[in-house]
């Protein structure tokens, strides 16, 4: 056996086909990206642990993610928040977490998308179940995991087809397989995803250009909106009401301050909003519950017409100016304070 | 620490510059082995390290005082301590739950109110393996088959030896320990062969297991309705295909790490599914824990040497314990009864109905054989018996009304790899991997080392935790 010939081969095979797979996959028009996942989540919420009062936390849906730029805010406050929203969650888990499991007493910005906030407390519902995972695996972490994520950054970041993306932007061998279909046993309803969004190892997330510049890409993103929106069950608002204001209380006892902020919506997702969750009988009714500060796009003349490419969602630079403007308005009214020292 | 995992690739580079550096000698490169043993099991749980210096401890103490005490009465304390405290950790961690539920349910039975809440026990990882292995050594020093580690050094490493530590193979201390003695260091052609072997370890696990066939077999064990008869056989070929290549993915990784080491680790798999019957399959399926089962409790229960009663009811219990050893729940137990009523029949059909084995009727019967396997992995998948009874029938068109969860492509993908490993393994039966590397050529075993690599890297894995390793 030449066992010394063989690894060569093997080897050379390797690093020529390997790279081959990269560069093509670049010439589709894919880049490096880092993946949103529970140890980048985890990463965030370890900091919680040193927070001072004078910290803010991000949570919420993605229009938090999305629409609250960490570097706007922190050019306008001198603190950089900690962002631990979640897509497609409810925030009300990673508050209970916050309120439960540390001694946290800054400040607390939790993003009101009606149809997530209000959805479950059901722990097996998705919107319910996908943040308590990151809950508990922050929680469970094992350091094997801390130091995989420590090594697997700088491949991500380099790499475009280590990309952790499902569903159509998929290039793992588990997406490409999955993408292969003969016939239609089954049928699958769910519109093809496409992945809008980009993240940083600090989850700050902006849109991808591509969503503002391509209709048809919006478009498909639009249609996957109208599924969930279609099959997406009543709000269950006395359950979650009632679990959210046992926490604030709490929360508020021991001096952390919460503001409620609801990020601005358009065209179609907006009208199923106003219809199924009106805005009189669900965040109002919230707002004067809670008795924290409050802020809806619809009560700004700045945020009114802000249009979402994906009618959910804001462009980077929308997301840049909605961030600077509400903190601009949330200093003026006291709701936060500037470390700015000049 | 999981092999699938970059912190691992990192780590083992680590571990074999420390060990083929010449700044070592002999003696550190052990206790070098020894610690990086602990950190390799410490970076998943360091609390739980403490639990393997115990029972180190405890059967080193045990296994030096049986090699000089003659007195029998203290011969028998000494193994039952070891045995108590071995037993107790695996009673306690793995079974604590499992024993309080039925007690629970036994005492409601009768009418008494009791409803304890569930303790919060982690399960460590690998104990039962490591278990086995300390347990092997010490009722070997008991029955004089084996001799003492030289050192608490050697001792100690053989308990923990980090390729092997977590899911086997489980090592007797005759096999691991003598191969301490000496300064080992890898041929050459020993090191890229075990790295070629670590390859396919991980391609097994990585590629096959995870991203080919979990998918299916989670969707289907998953759906919590009444399936289709083909999405059942789908789904439970698709486990049985999973739970292969992931359990010998891990022990052909474990054989080839500790061959990069110089070290040689006994075989755990030998292409079980095409095995001739369930004598043969237990021959060549987790080879080290049916061995280990036959020797320390099929034989200890009487074997065949008490008549034909006795040795069915102690093929019975060891495997129904052996169910039990994989997990604690009543559905492991009903895998193992399946396997002991299986073994009974073939030494019935042997006695009452020999035949003759031949080409033709052979892969009839590897085929047949690989069939019933199926049926078993049912309740071993299943964690509930609704949901395995519900599989039974549907694969039985007992349910007719099914429903329909899987795309054809999945079907077809399933159906392709279970065949192909299938054939696989029946035209590897009578050979061996080695063998048939030796009369490939180079290019053609660099191709697949390459395209096995290459598929690894695009299947990225998220780090899956190997099945065995809740065992």
């Amino acid at each position: 056996m030449y066992l010394k010939q063989t690894l060569i081969i093997a080897f050379t095979l390797s690093v020529i086909s390997l790279g081959a797979w990269e560069f093509y996959w670049r010439s589709q028009g894919f880049y490096p990206t880092i993946d949103d996942n529970k140890e980048l989540w985890a990463t965030q919420r370890v900091r919680v642990e040193n927070a001072t009062n004078k910290d803010v936390v991000l949570m919420g849906s993605s229009r938090v993610l999305f629409d609250i730029q960490l570097n706007e805010w922190e050019n306008e406050t001198g603190k950089r928040p900690i962002q631990l929203a979640c897509v497609g969650s409810s925030p009300l888990p990673v508050f209970h977490d916050i309120v439960e499991k540390t001694n946290f007493t800054g400040t607390v910005l939790i993003g009101v998308t009606p149809g997530l906030f209000f959805s479950t407390t059901f722990p097996k519902a998705q919107p319910w179940e996908w943040p308590q995972s990151r809950v508990d695996y922050y929680h469970k972490r094992t350091y094997a995991q801390r130091l995989n994520h420590a090594l697997s950054l700088p491949l991500q970041e380099n790499f475009a087809f280590l990309s952790e993306d499902e569903g159509v932007d998929g290039l793992k061998l588990k997406e490409l397989v999955g993408k292969i279909k003969v016939g239609e046993r089954v049928p699958d309803p769910m519109p093809p995803f496409h992945e809008f969004g980009e993240i940083a190892n600090d989850r700050n997330l902006k849109m991808k250009a591509i969503t503002v510049t391509d209709t048809a890409y919006a478009n498909s993103i639009k249609k996957v909106w109208m599924f969930f929106g279609k099959g997406a069950p009543p709000p269950d608002k006395k359950s979650t009401m009632a679990f959210f204001l046992t926490d604030l209380k709490k929360f508020k006892a021991r001096g952390g301050k919460v503001i409620l902020v609801r990020c601005p919506s358009s065209g179609g997702v907006r009208m199923g909003e106003n219809i199924g969750l009106p805005r009189k009988d669900i965040y109002d009714d919230l707002v004067r519950q809670a008795r924290v500060k409050a802020y809806h796009f619809e009560d700004y003349d700045q945020f009114k017409n802000l249009e979402c490419p994906e009618w959910s969602h804001l462009s980077a630079t929308d997301a840049q100016f909605f961030t600077t403007e509400l903190v601009k308005i949330m200093i003026k009214d006291g709701a936060v304070t500037n470390y700015k020292t000049n | 620490m999981l092999f699938n995992s970059l912190s691992f690739i990192v780590f083992l580079a680590i571990v074999l510059v420390l060990y083929y550096l010449k700044l070592l000698n002999w003696t550190n490169k052990k206790r070098m082995l020894l610690f990086v043993s602990y950190v390799f099991y410490g970076l998943w749980n360091p609390p739980l390290v403490i639990l393997l210096w115990i029972s180190t401890m405890v059967d080193w103490i045990a296994g030096n005082k049986l090699a000089k005490e003659e007195n029998q009465k203290n011969r028998n304390l000494w193994l039952l301590l070891s045995m108590s405290i071995n037993l107790g950790f695996l009673a306690f961690f793995k079974y604590g739950n499992f024993f309080l539920e039925n007690f629970t349910a036994m005492v409601n039975s009768i009418d008494i109110y009791y409803h304890p809440q569930k303790m919060d026990i982690i399960l460590p990882m690998g104990i039962s393996f490591y278990t086995f292995q300390t347990m092997s050594y010490t009722i070997d020093m008991y029955n004089r088959k084996t001799q003492p580690a030289k050192t608490f050094l050697d001792f100690a490493l053989y308990v923990t030896f980090f390729p092997q530590l977590v899911a086997g193979p489980i090592v007797r201390a005759g096999d691991l320990i003598s191969q301490f003695y000496e300064e080992k260091r890898a041929t050459i052609n020993q090191f890229i062969w075990g790295l070629f072997l670590f390859t396919i370890g991980l391609f097994e696990k990585v590629v096959l297991a995870d991203t080919l066939l979990s998918k299916t077999a989670d969707d289907v064990f998953g759906a919590g309705k009444i399936l289709n008869s083909l999405d059942s056989w789908i789904g439970t070929l698709a486990f049985s295909g999973q739970i292969f290549f992931d359990f010998a993915g891990y022990s052909t990784c474990a054989i080839g790490i500790a061959l990069m080491l110089g070290m040689v680790l006994p075989d755990n798999f030998r292409y079980p599914y095409a095995a001739l019957g369930f004598s043969d399959l237990w021959k060549r399926w987790h080879i080290t824990l049916s061995s280990w089962l036959k020797d320390y409790l099929y034989i200890p229960l009487g074997g065949n040497r008490y008549g034909v009663t006795r040795m069915y009811a102690a093929l019975m219990i060891t495997m129904l314990l052996g169910g039990l050893w994989h997990g604690a729940a009543w559905t492991f137990v009903v895998w193992g009864g399946l396997h002991g009523t299986y073994l009974i029949l073939e030494r019935l059909q042997r006695q009452y109905l020999p035949f003759k084995i031949t080409t033709k009727n052979g892969i009839f019967l590897a085929f047949l054989t690989f069939t019933c396997v199926n049926i078993t992995w049912v309740f071993f998948r299943a964690r509930e018996f609704s949901t395995a009874w519900n599989m039974i029938k549907s694969m039985f068109f007992i349910n007719t009304t099914g429903e329909k969860i899987l795309q054809s492509f999945d079907i077809i993908k399933v159906l392709t790899i279970i065949s192909l490993m299938f054939l696989c393994h029946w035209f590897m039966r009578n050979t061996s991997l080695k063998e048939v590397s030796l009369k490939t050529s180079p290019w053609a075993l660099g191709i697949i080392w390459a395209f096995m690599f290459l598929l690894i890297a695009i299947a990225q894995g998220s780090g899956e935790q190997f099945i065995y390793f809740q065992f």
